[in-house]
């Protein structure tokens, strides 16, 4: 983003000169269309009508993963208030938006809760029953005119200084379509972003990084059906309403538009949703051959460019400059070559630990199921600021133990105190904001997004609102500001590892092995925690990526920081841990000095096989 | 000159954009027993995957008595050149262990007596196994779980024996009944490629070892030829 | 009262069968075949023009249900195979099976018009019989047989032989079953015609009593669907087993409701289902367990 002018309060730059501009052909061309005939209008009022309903779709379907199919259901919730309201009980258009959005979001909270208990393919099923319930509902009430339907209330015109500016009605929806637009992209822009398509591919490592998944993603269902409603209050002035234009067709349909546009991208929705609305006005071959072609777009589309539409046109774009692809250039650096340099890390320290142990797990138990005990009375103490190593054959319930002092489990008995804090009882969102960070041993994230972004997942727990702040984030200085922000201090985290500045925007997808891990070691370490649990940091690094890893531990010692590395790689730990504890089936073998660890019969016996 | 079951040259293999394995050269002579030792994700897994045809990009070339067999899918390569036992073990939970044992013996269904002869072998080598053929595999024990893993891949009756960790998750009294299964084997004349984290196990089952690291072959020692001194270089390669 | 379950008994052996089909795809391919309904239809249409134009009754259904036991391998391979190849995330089968069966359904409309074709009578549809009080044809009671016949079939073909129990290995780990040997392709393919064939019998089943049109494949597949999902999707018994469920309640509310409410009725049947049970009525027993103490220990699925 470069800056134009700049004098050092506000910089301008280019990116908000198109905006402006962008704002004001959408305005000019609302106007031309406000003018034009009614045939005209209300074909692409239609478009726009589903444009809304696409958006809000693909905010959960794209973003968050929910393939909802009950999204026809609130656009018929939105488009019969708003027509009831104001054929039977008068209301005004404009006293009918709030009541709208506030039934869409409501609603949208309960079926949000339900994901909660289905997931995939049964929250699917779920929610096309909802709207099979409510096309019922709208069937056989006297009030929404049964069969029949509603025909549409009027929409004021303007008044007659205005009426200059055309229809209103084109005004109304074309305002409601930016409003939408305007919301859905400032969340895309937004630090959210990362954070919602982490709840979606790596549930695990978003929680862990503080992010309450759950409630995120009855928030976003709220909202996105919220803006399903205002579809429906759009759509219901365009001419009459009846039960079958909201069935069970109408309900794949939308979310076909947004497969077929591109899902989880801006203009995918608004694409798809014109091409399956304006498709059976503009091709008027015969219905049938027309059902068989749009049939076969359907499945070509999908089996080939699975990107949709969008895919299609990004492809033909990347062919016409000639880029394939930026990463090949690089890729064949790094084949078999050390891809990190020793870079000196800097970590600001913001531990201020005054306990003598940071963590401190003591009688600890745990069993999935009664009688089967993982871990039997374990008492695990790390002093402050050492490095602490936990080792012990596989399946000595070292990852459970992890699990447990981080929240994804809770003991069965025993306590755990963080800081001087109790949090046993506390879930894994809770605790980063306590200074507890960790790794996991297989390195989940977002393989759509690039490395920075990924990190920048792990400040979540650092910056205030952010849930809110994302539906107008571009439009608030404070959001650009946290943006430059976080994305600065993912880099320098990035850099702390020892992943030079040719790595934060390549995507997760691309990079190999060693670099995931690591990207994962600064997602953790971003946000500056006081205690670091790390999960097998080291599978699949190169020699000289352990010795980096080696030096960034110690470090992050030197700092303040309580590292706790469970590791197999028993020359590492050793090397590096001050204090080392060895578990064998689920019990405690040995504590203390790593030396005298290493050096204790017993431990030689269980676990390195001697 | 022995003849070799298993020749890989130049095998480079990987998920995706980058490779994890560059340029193996491995053999194994018939009738031999070889170890892959290495540190985790050093690409031990993806060998044997590679050579059962489990990895879709690979390139290079992998022989199994004479037959090339790099371009083969799992299904090809399980028709008698190579049975893995895989990590974890990898039953199929939700049946029987017999079941189990039959479904291995997959590419002799046609001829029933050889499907009986296997399975009495499997029976001799693993007794317990015997006892247990009625119930569902999810019912045993990690250790019991893979003497059937071994009896499954024993029933395809292949060339090459593929073995994925098998000590991993057992406890040391299992570790040790499965570690004499396999010298047994061995002494059958099986030729048998041993992937293990545990270099005593190796050393034990095992005529010849190679060390893997980052993905390449980094060392190669007759077991024979290894004294205490091999010992200590071979945990300063495992770090 | 016994008249309403029977009659239920007999139009859920249909869905039961519609069911089957989907879950038997499913069970080996983790794909909902959304073409089911439609496939349905072409046995039915294929039937009733071949009688139509004088062949033989039995001719014209065996080729019915081998039209759509093809239809359901060519599905694999236009709407299925590529998809599974190129698709990066796990919902575009739905979107293909979907088109093909638009495309289905439109080609029926095509050729044959979109107006109902009359259908043979298999067994003269008038016969009434007298059971237990209730009255019922012939037809349903072949119905009933028939589904029950086809599910025992199925249950031990899977369980009891060894072609069966590699399917069952196929479902629970497939790359494991392909390096012991299973092709699981043609396994995928023989899943395929196999719900192709199932539809095309219930098909043939319910032709006589039903209307054969293009568009008759949409509201069958929905229900077999619904059926699918109040049973259960893991255990294909569990799947037929929904379809009884599905047409008993549909009867009751048929009865004591009102006509239309066989429209509604089983879709809430179904929400109540999922919301208590949300692997369908007949999850494993041990699933059911594993999942309780899953959610004991792990707060964080737990509410806001």
């Amino acid at each position: 983003m470069s800056s134009l002018i700049s004098n050092g309060r506000t910089p301008i730059s280019y990116k908000m000169i198109g905006t402006l501009f962008a704002v004001l052909m959408y305005v000019a061309v609302t106007l031309a269309l406000a003018h034009t005939s009614n045939y005209d209008q209300g074909l692409l009022l239609v478009g726009v009508s589903f444009s809304i309903l696409a958006l809000s779709l693909d905010l959960v379907a794209g973003m968050l993963g929910l393939f909802s199919l009950g999204h026809a259901g609130l656009f018929a919730i939105g488009a019969y208030t708003t027509a009831i309201l104001m054929t039977n009980y008068h209301w005004s258009v404009f006293e009918v938006l709030p009541v709208v959005l506030a039934a869409g979001g409501v609603i949208g909270v309960f079926i949000g809760a339900l994901t909660l208990r289905v997931g995939g393919l049964y929250f699917a099923i779920t929610t096309y029953v909802f709207t099979l319930i409510v096309t019922v509902v709208i069937s056989d009430s006297s009030i929404t005119g049964g069969y029949e339907g509603l025909i549409a209330p009027n929409f004021p015109n303007f008044p007659s200084a205005f009426s200059s500016l055309g229809t209103s009605l084109v005004w109304g929806v074309s305002g409601a379509l930016l409003f939408t637009v305007v919301v859905i992209w400032s969340i895309r822009s937004s630090a959210l972003y990362p954070v919602l398509l982490a709840t979606r591919d790596a549930e695990l490592f978003a929680a862990s990084a503080g992010v309450k998944t759950a409630r995120t993603r009855v928030l976003m269902f709220s909202l996105s059906a919220a803006l399903a409603g205002l579809a429906g209050w759009t759509f219901c002035f365009l001419g009459f309403i009846t039960p079958d234009q909201f069935n069970g067709t109408a309900t794949i349909n939308i979310l076909v538009m947004v497969i077929l546009g591109g899902i989880n991208t801006r203009l995918g929705p608004i694409i798809g949703a014109f091409f399956i609305s304006l498709f059976p006005v503009l091709v008027s071959w015969n219905p049938l051959w027309q059902e068989i072609f749009f049939g076969a777009v359907l499945l070509f589309v999908i089996a080939f460019f699975p990107e949709g539409f969008v895919g299609i046109i990004g492809r033909l774009v990347r062919l016409a400059r000639g880029r394939y692809s930026a990463v090949t250039s690089f890729s064949d650096n790094v084949k078999g070559e050390p891809v990190i340099k020793a870079v000196v890390p800097t970590f600001h320290s913001q531990s201020v630990t005054t306990s003598e142990f940071a963590l401190e797990a003591r009688n600890i138990s745990f069993s999935y199921l009664p009688g089967v005990k993982v871990l039997t009375d374990i008492d695990f103490v790390v002093r402050t600021a050492t490095i602490h190593g936990l080792i012990g054959p596989n399946g000595s319930g070292k990852s459970t133990l992890v699990d447990l002092l981080a929240g994804q489990l809770a003991p069965t008995e025993g306590t755990i105190t963080l800081n001087g804090r109790r949090v046993e009882a506390l879930r894994s969102s809770e605790r980063p904001k306590l200074g507890l960070m960790r790794t996991f041993q297989t390195a989940t994230m977002v393989r759509e997004m690039s490395t920075e972004d990924n990190v920048t997942v792990g400040l979540f727990h650092k910056y205030r609102h952010l849930l809110l702040r994302s539906l107008v984030w571009p439009l608030l200085p404070s959001g650009r500001r946290d943006s430059r922000q976080m994305k600065r201090e993912a880099r320098e985290a990035l850099l702390s590892v020892g992943l030079g500045p040719q790595w934060p925007s390549v995507k997760v997808a691309d990079i190999p092995h060693g670099v995931e891990q690591l990207t994962q070691l600064a997602a953790a370490c971003v946000g500056t925690p006081s205690v670091l649990i790390l999960d097998e940091p080291l599978a699949g690094l190169s020699a000289s990526e352990v010795s980096e890893v080696a030096i960034i531990l110690r470090t992050l010692r030197v700092s303040g920081v309580t590292v706790v590395v469970v590791e197999h790689q028993t020359r590492f730990i050793f090397d590096v841990c001050d204090e080392v504890t060895v578990l064998a089936g689920g019990q405690l073998v040995k504590s203390g000095h790593a030396n005298d660890v290493r050096m204790d019969v017993q431990v030689r016996e269980v676990y390195l096989g001697q | 000159m022995t003849k070799a079951i298993l020749e890989i040259e130049s095998l480079s293999a990987g998920y995706g954009r980058f490779d994890v394995i560059h340029e193996i050269n491995l053999r194994i002579d018939d009738g031999e027993a070889v170890a892959l030792l290495g540190p985790n994700g050093a690409g031990k897994t993806t060998v044997l995957r590679s050579i059962m045809g489990l990895v879709k990009e690979r390139t290079g070339v992998i022989t199994i008595d004479g037959t090339d067999v790099v371009r083969m899918p799992p299904h090809k390569v399980a028709k008698g050149y190579a049975a893995l036992v895989p990590e974890g073990r990898r039953l199929f939970l939700n049946q029987s262990v017999e079941d189990n044992l039959r479904l291995g013996a997959m590419r002799h269904r046609r001829d029933q007596r050889k499907v009986e002869e296997l399975l009495n072998s499997v029976f001799e080598l693993f007794p317990i196994v015997e006892s247990y053929r009625s119930r569902e595999a999810s019912m045993l024990s990690g250790g019991e779980q893979q003497m059937v893993a071994i009896g499954r891949m024993m029933m395809n009756d292949p060339k090459l024996i593929l073995l994925d960790e098998p000590s991993l998750g057992l406890a040391p009294l299992a570790i040790a009944d499965m570690a004499r299964a396999l010298i047994k084997l061995r002494e059958d004349g099986r030729s048998i490629l041993l992937v293990e984290q545990r270099v005593d196990i190796a050393l034990e089952v095992c005529n010849r070892i190679y060390v893997l690291s980052d993905g390449k072959i980094i060392d190669e020692k007759r077991t024979g030829d290894i004294g205490a001194d091999g010992r200590a270089l071979i945990d300063h390669y495992l770090g | 009262m016994p008249q309403v379950l029977l009659t239920g008994l007999a139009s859920g052996a249909i869905y039961g069968i519609i069911a089957l089909a989907y879950s038997s795809v499913y069970y080996v391919t983790r794909v909902i075949n959304f073409a089911t309904g439609q496939l349905l239809m072409s046995s039915i249409m294929v039937t009733a023009v071949l009688s139509m134009h004088r062949t033989s009754v039995w001719l014209a259904i065996i080729i019915g249900i081998t039209t759509s036991t093809i239809g359901g391998v060519v599905v694999y391979f236009i709407a299925v195979r590529p998809v599974l190849r190129f698709s990066r995330f796990s919902f575009a089968w739905l979107v293909s099976t979907l088109g093909a069966g638009i495309i289905l359904s439109s080609f029926a409309a095509l050729f044959w018009g979109s107006g109902s074709l009359p259908f043979p009578i298999l067994l003269n549809g008038h016969d009434v019989r007298v059971i237990a009080g209730a009255q019922l044809t012939w037809q349903q009671i072949m119905t009933v047989f028939v589904a029950i016949f086809l599910l025992v079939a199925f249950e031990i073909f899977r369980k009891r032989t060894l072609f069966g129990k590699l399917g069952m290995a196929i479902s629970y780990d497939p790359e494991i079953a392909s390096s012991i040997g299973a092709n699981v392709t043609s396994y995928a393919i023989l899943a395929f015609a196999l719900g192709g064939l199932l539809v095309g019998v219930a098909g043939i089943l319910v032709g006589p009593i039903s209307f054969a049109d293009a568009y008759m494949g949409d509201s069958y597949g929905i229900f077999g669907f619904v059926a699918l999902m109040i049973g259960g999707i893991d255990k294909p018994a569990g799947a037929m087993g929904g379809g009884f469920i599905l047409g008993i309640l549909q009867s009751f509310a048929v009865t004591y409701i009102n006509s239309q409410a066989s429209d509604w009725f089983p879709f809430i049947v179904v929400v109540v289902v999922l919301l208590i049970a949300p692997n369908g009525i007949f999850m494993s027993g041990p699933s059911i367990k594993k999942r309780i103490k899953r959610l004991s220990q792990r707060k964080d699925l737990a509410k806001l």
